[in-house]
């Protein structure tokens, strides 16, 4: 299939819905083609070696380090990050009454205190969207477990879980109103 | 923290990727999901000149069952072992060991086979498939062999697997219905490697025990199997005395290192309490299955 | 400090805002990926740089020869200290105090390596990747020397020297003392005492340092964006050091990702990114990696305390001795040096209590290990571990209930302002209500009765309490540092109303996720009456910021939030008179509520405040007599002594009687942190210093061998709590307005993680006192805790 080679290599990925093409060495990793090829600087890198979950994103809809990945690997792949997650906001300031245009979560993140320096809070977000895709009804200690995989050095992640517990029931009432 | 410069192959089949294993010999390295083998190239711990992925290689994944046996493709992902209803009724020890393993988003990407070929002896699955005496199959440019899983975890990082091999199946037979499991460890926070953990399959009747297997993870340079203990809870039975002698045989069958999270007499010490603990409530699980 | 200062207080404020559960405003971006962090940027031209470091921790540079390195493929330049010497000076963390010896801590190694981690050269090339491949063909030889591995032995008179300069390891020695404190403790009815570790700890933040440095040719302008809590503090610093006009220079931190005091110094790497953006005309960026962020940034604690307190025998304290080891590692960071936390040990160590005899000494010494620095709570987490533990000995040894010991020996209402032994001034503080009300919400009695019966079925449960008292918002009285030559004594606000009546309010305080966009809004938005959506508050921004130096040691809400009470008044005051004058009254009877000015008296006349901006700028005609155009002010404030903010931290906490784990059941903050800008703000700081000082208490330690290898140089050894180790925080406020800062605020970004080590452990000795273990050491791992039991069970 491809060439043995360390050079660059051409890839087309679906990044939150558009079609993105790149050059990349091998050895690049996926979140540093997101970050500086795609200008996605959403996703952050924390440590690089899959602790502290600050990189996670969605591969083909499921959460995953892009620390822990190289950008070749993601050929041909779907991808979400924090970006994606409410394409319409992030227009500030952000005033009362226009949390309309961001995601539940995100929604309830702000609603919660569930961010302070906001490092961790893409990661947080991407698996905490996972987690309730998995687990749409989850308890206070699944919440924490699964939030486990992400570490916040602000919060003592209070306002988070508080905030995935709210998006939960707004996602569920959102599917209940269909 | 940057990986070092390596070639790349991406091969859709088995013979393509095992070609190119026998062309890089030493040199290269498969990729699997990148768990554990990304984070030794970021911190250029690991040079390898190619990286062989195999996540194209389809044929590797998948979750079946074959004569009495499930048979696990080595790139099957943790994540998928998790939510398979198969692996749970089938194999519940697997199932509950998977739980334990990392994070969800690192269980999206591991692989079986990628784990039991790293060989952490603090791993949940090496520990496992020694537990359930399951097989792996291995391939290699000569054909396929196959090897229990007693015999392929050789020291710490370390199995039987040639350069040019490649891990492609797992086999595991279910345990007796009547019998019952536990996966018992304590590591430092939720989802870090175990401290030390045991797992146990038991089958028991009142008190008397059938069968007994028993392994521990962390408490070695491999998952030791604790044959000794195994044999005095046959023996002795389930009474609180044989399973207080069997859990005491166990501290001494393994052989722990210290480190800075936990030192050799405390690995010990944590062994002899798993154990037990494992036992308990493998025996619970077991007469809640029958009843 | 002047009457009229304290007079200007809170009845001017008209608090709307203030006190308000206001919605973060910049957690939009943050949400949606917008921030701006510093590896956020990405302009033309940009080259990286990866830094070569020591793995040795003591030893001489035999040779570096870095041209095999220049050849390398995308490599623009490779550094080494020879290179730096005609660009930058040496940085010395100066001191006036006269036990403190300087050193200097080069940007790059000069003749030796002082700890692994330490860097040597930098590598810039026009990708990470590149940088880092080329540090591998750096050759380097070392000649190692005696690793002085930690401070007692470094203490030694025999110890190899780090710094020759200094002649000794012992950087600082210092004591303060009051009254009699040897004959005070022979004559006591009761003494306890005991050697207390508090181990060297990491702060962890989640973002890592770096810093992008850009010199655009011909501009004789430098910009650094920096992942820093001190901006300004740098910008004054940088000038010196690269002898560069200040006003030439211009620092900016937009999002940082977590600071806790690990952000707050001059860092090496800071410095030769200057200077190479400087040298080559292009723009440079570091980002640090897990790996150097845990071998490089400043670390903290790493005490040993040897401590005995006297008792009468009614409970009441007499006096308090202590020897103090503090191991400030291999250098001495600017500008706090290497005496901000063994002086502030000495400094807090006598407590909330009356504290009659008292004398702390406390030796600051060099080892091989990376540079200590402020972190959260600078002095008192220790500090308070150390003294708690010691109450809680007594009231065993009294067979006192630990909290009434407390309650007889805090400073009593009517002892404020209250002196204490090392000289600091507490102005007021809530001690007995605090622990009132903490006991309330705990519900001491059932959580006893829970505890009697827990045991009674062989379970391990334990309670343990911890009061402090900080101080915050430091005025220039006493410097954040004693003895540092910068002030840090005054922050200021500048305020601008444009003609359309929107104000931007800009500091030079620079958050690290406290929130100072919105609570500082609200403080703006009171003292002027306007609406909070028309203030817009800009941070972290030397070039747009008044004079000041940034945000660390709880200062931010006292000394910014001061200065915009008093920019605000300014600015209303001007505003009423050219509203008094475009509606014929008198000023005096006019006020500004909702963005509209008002007649006080007849509040349905009046006038938009954007009309009365508007004739701000319309020129002499439309104003008073002798009024200058334009609504713009800039004011400082300086709160002198400092106010005290006060907490009492309960936990309950059961220790499983064969692993050893220790689980935290409930955890109660009861705190005052005077007036209230914003309670969402405030709980969440509570909450994340509590799970610091958790993270401490129970997981969290820097360790190194004897030779000087750091073993936890990663994330998964150096081990932050997820959420699944920390459970929901009860916050619990008492609201007593500071009588000494304007809008009556005290600082209280530290206390949680203040409280929580000591309370932790108070629990725990609680939950084994059937074994008679009393913790004297954090982190309290399962490993300690066997060890312990062992000993105490008599197994071998
Ligand atoms: C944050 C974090 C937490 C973790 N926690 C745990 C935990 O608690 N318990 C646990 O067990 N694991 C844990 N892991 C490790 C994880 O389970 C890894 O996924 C697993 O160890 C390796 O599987 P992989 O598929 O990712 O393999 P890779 O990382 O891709 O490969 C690992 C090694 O196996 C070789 N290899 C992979 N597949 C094959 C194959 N089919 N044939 C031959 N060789 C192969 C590779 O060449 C490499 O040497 C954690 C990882 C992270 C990042
Ligand atoms: S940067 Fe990927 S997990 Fe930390
Ligand atoms: S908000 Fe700062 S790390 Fe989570």
């Amino acid at each position: 299939m491809s060439e043995p080679n360390e050079r660059s290599q051409t890839i087309t990925l679906r990044v939150n819905g558009t079609e993105r093409r790149g050059q990349v060495e091998p050895r690049k990793l996926l979140v540093d083609f997101l970050r500086e090829d795609l200008g996605l600087t959403g996703s952050h890198v924390g440590c690089e070696h899959g602790i502290c979950g600050a990189c996670t994103i969605l591969v083909n809809g499921e959460a995953a380090r892009s620390c822990l990945m190289l950008a070749v690997q993601a050929n041909g792949a779907e991808l979400m990050t924090v970006e994606g997650l409410a394409p319409q906001a992030g227009e500030p300031p952000a005033l009362p009454g226009k949390t309309g245009q961001l995601h539940p979560l995100q929604a309830a993140f702000w609603e919660h205190h569930g961010l302070q320096c906001g490092f961790c809070t893409p990661g947080m977000l991407m698996t905490a969207y996972d987690l309730l895709q998995t687990n749409p009804m989850p308890s206070e200690a699944e919440i924490r477990a699964g939030l486990s995989a992400v570490l916040c050095r602000c919060t003592g992640y209070q306002g988070i879980v508080e905030a995935v517990q709210a998006a939960a029931e707004t996602l569920r009432a959102r599917r209940g109103d269909r | 923290m940057k990986p070092p410069p390596f070639a790349y192959h991406a091969p859709t089949h088995l013979d393509e990727a095992l070609a190119l294993l026998e062309r890089y010999g030493d040199d290269a390295k498969v990729l699997a999901g990148g768990q554990s083998l990304m984070p030794l190239l970021n911190f250029r711990l690991s040079y390898p000149s190619a990286l062989i992925d195999i996540n194209r290689v389809a044929e590797l994944s998948y979750l079946r069952q074959e004569n009495g046996q499930v048979c696990i493709g080595a790139l099957t992902r943790q994540r998928t072992i998790e939510f398979s209803e198969l692996a749970r009724r089938q194999l519940p020890l697997l199932h509950e060991a998977t739980t334990l393993v990392g994070h969800l988003p690192i269980r999206t990407r591991g692989t079986i086979g990628g784990s039991l070929a790293h060989a952490d002896p603090a791993a949940e699955y090496p520990t496992v498939a020694l537990v359930l005496d399951a097989e792996l199959v291995l391939q290699g440019p000569g054909g396929r062999r196959s090897i229990p899983a007693e015999e392929f975890f050789v020291s710490y990082l370390t199995t039987a697997l040639a350069p040019n091999e490649i891990v492609t199946e797992i086999r595991f037979s279910p345990a007796p219905r009547t019998s019952g499991w536990a996966f018992e460890e304590v590591a430092r926070r939720h989802g870090d490697f175990a401290l030390v953990g045991v797992a146990g399959v038991i089958d028991t009747e009142g008190e008397q025990c059938r069968t007994a297997r028993l392994a521990a993870a962390g408490a070695g340079p491999t998952p030791i199997r604790l044959r000794a203990a195994e044999d005095i809870l046959v023996r002795e039975g389930v009474t609180e005395q044989g399973i207080q002698r069997a859990a005491a045989k166990a501290a001494e069958l393994v052989e722990p290192d210290s480190d800075i999270h936990a030192s050799a007499d405390f690995r010990r010490h944590l062994t002899e309490v798993l154990t037990r603990r494992a036992i308990q409530r493998a025996r619970e699980r077991g007469q809640e299955q029958r009843a | 400090m002047s009457s009229t200062e304290i007079g200007e207080s809170v009845e001017e404020l008209t608090p709307k805002f203030v006190g308000a559960r206001v919605k973060r405003r910049e957690d939009q971006r943050l949400l949606t990926g917008q921030g701006a962090y510093v590896d956020d940027h990405h302009p033309p031209g940009l080259l990286q740089a990866a830094f070569l470091r020591s793995p040795y921790a003591h030893a001489r540079i035999a040779r570096l020869d870095t041209s095999a390195a220049l050849t390398r493929p995308g490599v623009v330049a490779v550094l080494t200290s020879k290179d730096l010497v005609p660009l930058v000076k040496p940085v010395r963390a100066a001191s006036k105090m006269r036990e403190y010896k300087e050193t200097s801590f080069p940007p790059l190694a000069v003749e030796k390596v002082r700890y692994v981690g330490e860097a040597l050269a930098v590598v810039i090339a026009e990708s990470r990747y590149l940088a880092e491949d080329a540090l591998e063909w750096i050759n380097v030889e070392y000649d190692p020397l005696p690793t002085v591995a930690n401070a007692p032995t470094a203490a030694q008179p025999d110890a190899p020297l780090l710094h020759d300069e200094a002649g000794s390891n012992i950087l600082l020695s210092r004591e303060f003392a009051r009254g009699d404190v040897d004959a005070a403790l022979a004559s006591a009815a009761v003494r306890v005492r005991d050697r207390f570790r508090f181990r060297r700890h990491a702060t962890v933040c989640m973002e890592n340092r770096g810093c992008l440095a850009d010199y655009p040719a011909g501009t004789g302008e430098l910009t650094l964006r920096s992942a820093t809590q001190c901006p300004g503090l740098l910008r004054d610093a940088l000038a010196d050091l690269l002898d560069m006009p200040e006003h030439r220079i211009r620092v900016v931190a937009a999002d940082v990702g977590g600071g806790f005091g690990a952000k707050s110094s001059l860092y090496p790497e800071e410095i030769v990114l200057c200077a190479v953006a400087r040298r080559l005309k292009r723009p440079v960026k570091w980002i640090s990696d897990r790996q150097e962020d845990l071998k490089t940034s400043t670390q903290a604690w790493d005490e040993i305390v040897d401590a005995e307190l006297g008792l009468q025998a009614d409970g009441t304290i007499i006096g308090l001795r202590a020897d103090v080891t503090t191991d400030i590692g291999a250098y001495s960071i600017y500008p706090w040096t290497a005496t901000l936390e063994p002086i502030q040990t000495i400094s807090f160590l006598s407590g909330p209590y009356r504290m009659p005899h008292y004398r702390g000494r406390n030796r600051g010494v060099a080892t091989c290990k990376a540079p200590m620095g402020p972190y959260r709570g600078v002095g008192r987490p220790v500090t308070t571990f150390v003294l708690e533990s010691l109450m809680d000995r007594a009231a065993r040894l009294l067979a006192l209930d630990p909290a009434e010991l407390r309650l007889k020996n805090y400073i009593r209402a009517d002892e404020f302002p209250y002196k204490t032994p090392a000289g600091l001034v507490w102005d007021q503080a809530s001690l007995t209500e605090c622990m009132q009300k903490a006991r309330d919400v705990l519900d001491a009695d059932t959580t006893t009765r829970w505890r009697a019966q827990a045991r009674a079925a062989g379970r391990w449960v334990g309670i343990g309490f911890a009061t402090y008292i900080e101080l915050t918002g430091v005025g220039s009285a006493i410097p954040v540092s004693p003895g540092m030559p910068i002030a840090t004594g005054t922050e200021a606000a500048f305020l601008r109303i444009d003609p359309a009546g929107t104000v931007t309010a800009t500091f030079s305080v620079a958050p690290q996720g406290q929130g100072h966009e919105t609570a500082l809004a609200q403080v703006v938005a009171d003292a002027l009456g306007v609406a909070f959506d028309s203030v817009r508050v800009i941070c972290g921004d030397t070039a747009l910021a008044p004079q000041g130096t940034g945000t660390y040691a709880s200062r931010s809400a006292v000394l910014a939030g001061g200065a915009a009470i008093r920019a605000g008044q300014t600015l209303k005051e001007k505003a009423l008179k050219i509203a008094g004058h475009m509606m014929e009254s008198n000023p005096a009877n006019l006020d500004i509520r909702d963005g509209q000015v008002f007649l006080r008296d007849k509040p349905e006349r009046g006038l938009p405040f954007r009309a009365v901006a508007k004739t701000a700028y319309a020129g002499l005609r439309r104003l008073p007599k002798d009024m200058e155009p334009g609504l713009e002010v800039t004011r400082f404030y300086d709160p002198f002594f400092g106010t005290a903010s006060s907490a009492t931290h309960v936990a309950v906490v059961e220790v499983d009687t064969e692993t050893y784990a220790v689980t935290i059941k409930r955890y109660i903050v009861v705190e005052d942190c005077g007036r209230i800008i914003n309670p969402l703000i405030v709980e969440g700081q509570v909450r994340g210093g509590v799970a610091q000082g958790i993270g401490a208490a129970l997981y969290e330690e820097v360790v190194y061998d004897d030779a000087g290898q750091l073993l936890t140089g990663s994330l998964v050894d150096y081990l932050v709590p997820t959420a699944s180790e920390l459970l929901p925080i009860e916050v619990h406020h008492i609201e007593t307005p500071s009588p000494t800062t304007l809008g009556g605020f005290r600082g209280m970004g530290e206390g949680g993680t203040i409280g929580a080590p000591a309370a932790i452990a108070n629990a725990v000795s609680d939950a084994l006192s059937h074994l008679g273990i009393e913790i004297n050491e954090i982190p309290i791992t399962p490993e300690k805790l066997f060890r312990l039991v062992r000993a105490a069970e008599g197994t071998p």
